[in-house]
């Protein structure tokens, strides 16, 4: 089954529309009467250029220590500079990945935050472009019971 | 009016996306990013983009059927992707998004162009114009050529010389050249390459002794005109500088009119399928009237076997349903898009390869009052609200009308076999990044 027409992500809309209080004709004012001003938009709060933001997909543990966990959605947004120390999806000999860019001793290295896994550095020969860089990450809690924390 | 005052005119440009489809493709699959990439059309029939390296393989590639070039493409390492409109449609929004914040003026004119008005000299807008392939090629992956000149028509011809001229690196303000020099390009030029010159006239142009843009251009516009029609003299003055064709920059609020027109993935013989797939486009296209709050006036059906189908004897039918009363209700529009059923399979030996389903007369639902007596049956009923809000919730295949609402999977819904993954439009096709 197909979407009949192209339908972009609704990035831009707002999630909800509630109605103000001051549309209520009868009875007594609303004490919250010009206070009000439209809900909180998580759109808004999360996406700094909808023309420009991605959602994707990680895949994998490399970067569980910056906080990404397998499966989690990153909102990727194009029309950030990637400065070192920013997370980027990158395009590394036609994959992509996500890590922590960085430039150490004069060499660009893309940074595994995770002891197990290995960082990427770039030699002379290694094709690599940044996609995007990571804006949000978002994950859902785990859900889990009798959990103490060390101390 | 002073003359010193007289602000500068607007130069119209044109921003096109270079090989939109298959750069599209490219955006979300870097695997592709320097190999020959080509597009399929609906149900994977034919090719109906390519980028510059399919066509440096073959020039003459575009339209030929993806059966016969299957072998080919192996061969030569072409890689092809079913249409993916879903993709295309989200990038095209975002590049049309971005191009709107250069200018005040915009009209999208196509899934991959957009005029804008500019205003400033060539020595200001050439920078510009890198500015905007800049920004768009950064925010969406899309390259963008920008073409600019005083008019709608001269903008496509500085498009021509972009195409053929890489050294100008994808802008060009037409202005930058002297007068002999731009009258040597347009000479350089045939009619039949100028916006909005059919080629059907080509000929009776040469007649008179017109082959060339140049010679269009310095032509009598009153007297063709009259030979013509009055596009050829629009065409003529917007050669000569004038504008006459400005640009559509009040977008419709809504649609004035809704499509649902589809190829089927098999050919169709069997008048319960035809009355099954009209059922279904109707409700579909009705999903879509509600969505925008229109009600149809008319509704138009057309059924026709495939142009190429050498299997088939060649059929096409057409009908025009005016609605009584101006309606949105799923049950009206779908009575009304099988009146042309009686109409199928004339004779033996016909299978249909495409339907669709027009709506026009489209107006504001809630702009219309009507006396009781032409309210339609259907009216009141809510029908087509209770149907968008199951649908919504369990999926379009979740119920429907008639018989759209059988539910045997259709056969010959749309096949796209080697579709990319809509990353843009669909939660379980995200691109995913190796962490």
């Amino acid at each position: 089954m197909q979407a009949s027409q192209p339908e972009p992500l609704a990035l831009d809309g707002p999630l909800i529309l509630p109605l103000a209080p001051e549309a209520v004709a009868c009875g007594f004012p609303s004490p919250a009467e010009g206070y009000w001003s439209g809900d909180l938009d998580l759109i808004k709060h999360l996406i700094r250029d909808p023309a420009s933001t991605f959602v994707w997909k990680a895949a994998g543990h490399s970067m569980t220590g910056a906080g990404i966990n397998d499966g989690d959605l990153l909102l990727v947004d194009r029309g950030i500079n990637p400065a070192p120390g920013r997370i980027v999806v990158a395009i590394v000999d036609g994959d992509y990945t996500v890590k922590r860019l960085d430039v150490i001793q004069g060499r660009t290295v893309l940074v595994a935050e995770n002891r197990d896994y290995a960082d990427i550095v770039l030699h002379e020969h290694t094709e690599m472009s940044v996609w995007g860089v990571v804006t949000w990450i978002l994950s859902r809690p785990t859900i889990r019971r009798g959990v103490r924390p060390l101390r | 009016m002073t003359t010193t005052l007289t602000p500068a005119p607007d130069q119209i440009a044109l921003v096109d996306c270079v090989s939109f489809y298959a750069n599209a493709e490219r955006v979300f699959d870097p695997t592709l990013h320097d190999r020959p990439t080509l597009v399929l059309s609906n149900n994977d029939g034919c090719v109906v983009a390519a980028c510059p390296l399919v066509k440096a393989l073959d020039p003459e590639i575009m339209g030929k059927p993806w059966f016969k070039i299957r072998a080919w493409c192996q061969a030569n390492d072409v890689q092809a992707r079913s249409s993916n409109y879903e993709l295309y449609g989200s990038l095209s929004s975002r590049v049309a998004t971005i191009l709107g914040r250069f200018s005040a003026w915009q009209e999208v004119y196509s899934i991959d162009e957009s005029w804008l008005k500019l205003r400033g000299t060539p020595e200001e807008l050439e920078p510009l114009g890198q500015e905007i392939r800049q920004a768009v090629l950064q925010l969406t992956g899309i390259p963008v050529r920008v073409a600019i000149g005083p008019t709608k028509t001269l903008a496509k011809v500085a498009a021509l010389g972009i195409k053929k001229n890489p050294a100008f690196n994808g802008v060009l303000d037409l202005r930058r050249f002297p007068e002999e020099q731009l009258s040597r390009i347009l000479d350089s030029l045939h009619v039949t390459d100028l916006w909005g010159v059919a080629g059907r006239n080509s000929k009776r142009l040469a007649a008179l002794g017109i082959h060339t843009a140049k010679e269009l251009r310095d032509a009598d516009a009153k007297w063709l005109r009259k030979r013509f029609s009055v596009v050829m003299e629009r065409t003529i003055l917007e050669l000569r500088g004038q504008k006459c064709i400005e640009l559509e920059t009040q977008p419709p609020t809504a649609k004035d009119q809704l499509i649902y027109s589809r190829s089927f993935s098999r050919k169709l013989t069997d008048p319960d399928e035809m009355h099954q797939v009209l059922s279904i486009y109707a409700q579909r296209v009705s999903a879509r009237l509600r969505a925008q709050g229109s009600v149809a006036g008319v509704l138009s059906v057309w059924a026709s076997t495939g142009w190429a189908d050498e299997g088939t004897v060649p059929h096409s039918a057409h009908r025009s349903v005016p609605l009584l009363v101006p309606t949105d209700d799923p049950i009206a529009l779908t009575k009304a898009a099988c009146v042309i059923l009686p109409d199928l399979f004339p004779t033996p030996g016909i299978r249909y390869a495409r339907a669709g389903v027009v709506l026009t007369g489209l107006s504001a639902a809630d702009g219309i009052q009507f006396l009781p007596v032409f309210q339609s049956e259907f009216d009141d009923r809510g029908i087509g609200d209770v149907l968008d809000e199951i649908t919504r919730k369990l999926g379009p295949q979740s119920v429907g009308v008639g018989r759209g609402g059988l539910k045997t999977p259709p056969g010959w819904e749309m096949k796209r076999a080697m579709l990319s993954k809509r990353c843009t439009t669909h939660w379980d096709e995200l691109p995913v990044a190796v962490a």
